[in-house]
């Protein structure tokens, strides 16, 4: 038994190690002197990351699909930007108390959505995310209205000021790391097997003690936590944020990274978030052709990879390596391994 | 000594279509009872308002003299109650062994003692021990069956509810079946089974309890119920 517990601890810890050296590479970038460009790209693409990773626990494990996350995001940047504005509150600080900020957000939506099912969630999300991005716009001067909120204070840490690009960059890769890592552990923990289960059958969940619904309210806090600490991060990086950055679009693109990514596995936000990121970038398309692109993207993702990109490699992998092609029962068993 | 649940005056309307009309039930404890009756004569219905899974009309439901009327799902399995469903079920998409495991996590604490302490022997009482690694998904039907009779059971309950737990298995299978069924009263697990099939119900109960229309018109010792001229009426019809 307890052989048999460390063996598992074991096997869970091998899934996290590609991850790790993923990151510790990504980490190793300033040392090719990238261009102010690249960092900054690189910068976003981490930022959207951390809160991929939330969302990953929310539709991945839990099968919840939430199409205005970009608004906990907003939630968190708004409160990071009005604390520092009314109560001098600097990063460090704001970053507990905008993930809390997000989490009430979440449960505040959640409560209400989730007593509906599937789909209508879907809408319920989709449309707090536009009240929220209406009620930011016409909040006045308290929210800056169209035009938005400046945030100008430093971000220090031990003294040293982070707000220098490649400096800001290590930051987010550390939140990054953290963010997979606390990934890992709700998706390998009994909590994050319980979601799975609700994901697979809620009426069987509930048949065996599982409390449906107040486990889906709380993966969607869990994923406004990481949400609304990705929100500080934008605010303190881009120094000015505004409705739109919260909308409905940046939201969907927040969903169509995840997918394409693959939200099951823990390199699937990573991919996600870096692949949507730089695809324009690499190849050289203006901002309606990119939509194109990730409309394209996601169409193929869902009709041919189900596990998102990752989960399709993988896949494909274990063909090459086993030298046949593999049944697709035994295609999401490899998926759910690499958990 | 009081019955482990009591069912009294329990009804339930969909819109204007009456589904249960006051049933009284006690269910003793350490048997295994036969809920009996033709499709539609509300026997699921009967199971779905005990489980929580739908809210009664009228009536009460007690769990060992605690009222339990009208609890979620999820209080009902953790005060004690284990069910399966109809249509076999488990979670498909994850390992028969995990299936097994989540089950267990959420039983509640303390109770009987716990004849099955890991999710694997839990598997070998079943005889799935060889397939813990597999997916729920992969499973012939007559595994997945089982599987669903281990996950109720993972619960812990003292009382466990059959909804026709043989429906879609062949001679061999329900046999197998039917021995681990009669096994658990002597776990200390009453059991409730519903089902329509009089040949399982005769193997397997030594009291039957027949519904019609939404109302009991029978319960009794079995061979005394199936001589009842009532319930013949029901099940071959009345006279020509």
């Amino acid at each position: 038994m307890k052989e048999d517990r460390r063996a598992d601890l074991f096997e869970s810890l091998r899934s996290l190690l590609p991850v790790l050296v993923i990151l510790a590479l990504i980490a190793l970038v300033p040392l090719f002197s990238p261009s102010n460009r690249f960092l900054s790209l690189a910068i976003s693409a981490g930022i959207n990351v951390i809160a991929l990773y939330g969302l990953s626990v929310l539709f991945g494990q839990t099968g919840i699909l939430s199409m205005g996350h970009a608004a906990l995001v907003g939630v968190g940047a708004y409160a990071a930007a009005i604390l520092a504005r009314d109560f001098g509150i600097g990063f460090w600080l704001a970053l507990p108390a905008a993930a809390l900020a997000s989490a009430v957000f979440a449960m505040i939506v959640g409560i209400p959505s989730l007593r509906v099912g599937g789909h209508h969630f879907v809408i319920m999300t989709f449309a707090f995310g536009q009240l929220l991005a209406i009620v930011l716009t016409n909040g006045g001067d308290y929210t800056g209205a169209a035009t938005g909120l400046d945030i100008a204070g430093p971000v220090t840490l031990f003294g040293a000021d982070m707000t220098d690009l490649t400096r800001y960059y290590l930051m987010v890769v550390a939140f990054v790391t953290v963010a997979a890592v606390a990934s890992w552990a709700i998706i390998h923990s009994s909590y994050g097997r319980t979601l799975r289960a609700i994901r697979e059958n809620e009426k069987l969940a509930a048949s065996l003690g599982i409390n449906v619904g107040r486990h889906k309210i709380g993966a969607f806090v869990v994923s406004g936590i990481f949400a609304g600490i990705s929100g500080v991060l934008l605010a303190y990086f881009l120094g000015h944020i505004s409705p739109s950055q919260f909308s409905s679009f940046p939201s969907i693109y927040l969903a169509l990274m995840v997918m394409i990514g693959g939200a099951r596995l823990i390199e699937g936000p990573l991919a996600g978030g870096i692949l949507v990121a730089f695809l324009p970038e690499v190849l050289n398309l203006d901002p309606v052709q990119s939509r194109i692109v990730y409309g394209v993207c996601l169409i193929a993702v869902i009709m041919l990879l189900p596990d998102g990109l990752i989960g399709g490699i993988v896949r494909a992998l274990r063909a090459a390596f086993s030298g046949k092609p593999k049944q697709e029962t035994e295609d999401c068993d490899a998926a759910e391994v690499r958990q | 000594m009081s019955p482990i649940l009591a069912i009294s005056g329990l009804s339930k309307q969909f819109g204007g279509v009456t589904a249960l009309a006051g049933v009284d039930l006690a269910i003793e404890e350490g048997e295994i009872l036969g809920v009996v009756g033709p499709n539609g004569s509300g026997k699921t219905t009967l199971f779905n308002v005990v489980t929580g899974v739908h809210k009664p009309s009228g009536g009460t439901v007690l769990f060992r003299g605690q009222d339990i009327t009208g609890l979620k799902p999820h209080a009902i399995s953790r005060a004690g109650i284990g069910y399966t469903f109809q249509q076999a079920m488990a979670f498909a998409g994850l390992g028969v062994l995990e299936n097994v495991q989540i089950a267990g996590e959420h039983a509640r604490a303390g109770g009987t003692a716990n004849p099955w302490p890991t999710p694997q022997a839990l598997l070998d009482f079943v005889g799935l021990s060889a397939l813990g690694g597999e997916k729920a998904g992969v499973l012939p039907f007559g595994s997945l069956r089982l599987l669903g009779l281990a996950l109720a059971l993972a619960t812990r309950p003292s009382l466990l509810l059959l909804d026709e737990p043989a429906a879609g298995l062949n001679d061999r299978e329900t046999a197998a079946l039917v021995g681990l069924v009669r096994q658990l009263p002597g776990h200390g697990i009453t059991v409730c089974v519903i089902d329509h099939d009089m040949k399982l119900m005769q193997m397997l109960c030594r009291r039957l309890a027949v519904l019609d229309f939404g109302s009991k018109i029978a319960d009794g010792p079995t061979e005394a119920v199936l001589a009842d001229p009532k319930v013949l009426e029901v099940y071959l019809g009345g006279d020509l």
